[in-house]
């Protein structure tokens, strides 16, 4: 069943052409994550999905109709940008309002527990550090119990520990016919966490599949080793091959290497850049 | 869903936000009555001058919490990441706009309400209950202008300037108008302008409750100037909103 579709979804920006086109989907049970270089158009695409901006070509559905009708939007949840909190609230009053917007919301008091946030409920937001905003704010992406998530960098700014924490979460509250969509910055959480990966380019989704197909296309291996004249290390498509013609050549070598490839190589081959 | 339920909902959050911020409360709330204390307190001897500034008092307590509700509140969230947010909530722009103005009546209240009670408690000041209705009514109806005045530098000022404007227009306007010491005071200049400002048809319009002013004229000229505001405040936000949100 499919939650969120966007159609042959274009936009512009004056001049600037932030979508040309772009076409995927996000069904039930899904967590999807969406990635691409800064400024590809990752961000406009989730803005139209949120219903925040409208396509200039192209349509974007939501759970049938359109994400500008609060009917639809009864079904999805959202992250709040970092730093964005009204600072002297606090965190359960925040999450209580939000509960209020949807017809049948988990609980506040276990939502915020859920995302280590029970103790610091009745703080000022103002005083919660970077990571525990963090927390709630995707905390209220979870708390009026949405079909569609949508998690825009959620772990941004958190060290590896509790981005690890943070994405357990995710998952446990994902289960079932729950989708998630995600962008990040870190390409291991879509390796780990998504079942299907989008990566958009320049205004155009140029790959949608699992992650594991992903690395399997555009992946690289590396074969490394020390010749005559000191170590080589070497990306390659076919390594079976490098290595058939590397004996062959007679060469002198030790401590042959292959690396499995990475969905950071495969990304950078896709993309032509880090992230 | 319950669009009461969300309303206060909204309301509750907005009003907390508020109440923890000393830099809105008390320029709001208790400006007005400070004020009082100091302009007219000494000239408010007799009932019938006690009565008068009362009035304009209650008047410049509304401007203020109409212009810093509207205009310095707006002007401050509509940028905010929190406002994009909000807007991604199953909530249409009508409850969050109910919310403001629940917000800035009970502020208004408040202010008001202080007002009357210094007056009480400093001068021989006196009003009938057919006066204090429509003191009431008479003070919904003018605080209009003033919303959309709000409103409309809510969305042409920026955020860091809106505060300096809304202060200038507060304590000018209000000066000019006649609410801190009565129009026949005013100096030359401030009394030649005086009549042609929304504030002084205010004051105008409450003065009349004692036989003083002439709401007949001021009611439309405050309807003048509620078209204008509001014409200025939707060019504003349809601006924004084509910025923001298109």
């Amino acid at each position: 069943m499919t939650y969120l579709q966007l159609d042959a979804v274009a936009k512009r920006y004056g001049s600037v052409t932030a979508l040309r086109g772009a076409t995927f989907a996000v069904g039930a049970g899904e967590i999807v994550a969406v990635l691409g270089p800064n400024g590809a158009g990752k961000t406009t695409a989730l803005e139209i999905a949120l219903g925040l901006r409208a396509a200039d070509a192209g349509t974007a559905t939501l759970f049938g109709g359109s994400p500008k009708d609060l009917a639809t939007r009864r079904r999805l949840g959202a992250t709040p940008q970092q730093s964005g909190f009204p600072d002297a609230l606090r965190p359960r009053e925040i999450a209580r309002a939000v509960a209020a917007h949807y017809p049948h919301p988990a609980d506040v008091d276990e939502t915020l527990a859920a995302f280590g946030l029970a103790a610091l409920a009745h703080r000022r937001v103002g005083d919660l550090s970077g990571g525990e905003q963090r927390r709630l704010a995707v905390a209220l992406a979870f708390v009026g119990a949405p079909d569609l998530v949508v998690l825009d960098e959620p772990t941004t700014g958190l060290d590896v520990e509790s981005r690890r924490a943070l994405w357990e979460r995710i998952r446990e509250l994902s289960g079932g016919t729950r989708a998630v969509l995600f962008t990040t910055h870190y390409l291991e959480e879509a390796e780990s966490s998504a079942t299907r990966v989008v990566v958009i380019v320049d205004g155009a989704v140029r790959f949608d599949g699992t992650p594991a197909s992903l690395r399997e296309r555009f992946g690289v291996r590396r074969v490394s080793y020390v010749g005559p004249d000191g170590p080589i290390d070497i990306a390659t498509g076919d390594t079976d091959d490098y290595v058939r013609a590397l004996v062959r050549s007679g060469v002198a070598f030790r401590d042959l290497q292959i690396a499995a490839t990475s969905l950071e190589d495969a990304f950078v081959t896709l993309t032509g850049s880090r992230r | 869903m319950n669009a009461w339920r969300l309303t206060l909902a909204h309301t509750r959050l907005m009003l907390r936000d508020l109440l923890r911020s000393p830099a809105y409360v008390i320029p709001t709330i208790f400006f007005p009555s400070m004020f009082f204390l100091i302009f007219a307190v000494p000239y408010a001897r007799r009932v019938d001058r006690a009565d008068f500034v009362t009035l304009s008092y209650v008047a410049f307590a509304i401007i203020g919490v109409t212009l810093f509700q509207f205009g310095v509140g707006i002007a401050a969230e509509r940028g905010r990441p929190w406002e994009r947010y909000l807007r991604t909530l199953p909530v249409g722009a009508f409850v969050r706009f109910a919310a403001r103005i629940a917000c800035a009546l009970a502020f208004g209240l408040c202010a008001a309400a202080l007002v009357a009670l210094t007056a009480r408690l400093t001068t021989p000041m006196d009003f009938s209950p057919a006066q204090w209705l429509r003191l009431g009514l008479y003070a919904a109806a003018g605080a209009i202008p003033f919303v959309l005045f709000g409103i409309a530098i809510g969305y042409w000022a920026s955020a860091r300037a809106a505060v300096p404007i809304a202060n200038v227009f507060y304590l000018l306007l209000s000066f000019a108008g006649g609410l801190w010491l009565p129009p026949q005071f005013l100096p030359g200049i401030a009394a030649s302008i005086s009549p042609y400002l929304p504030t002084r048809q205010f004051g105008e319009l409450l003065w009349s409750i004692l036989g003083a002013g002439d709401a007949a004229r001021a009611l439309p000229a405050l309807a003048i100037y509620s078209l204008v505001f509001a014409v200025l405040a939707a060019i504003g936000y349809r601006r924004d909103e084509r910025t923001r949100y298109a």
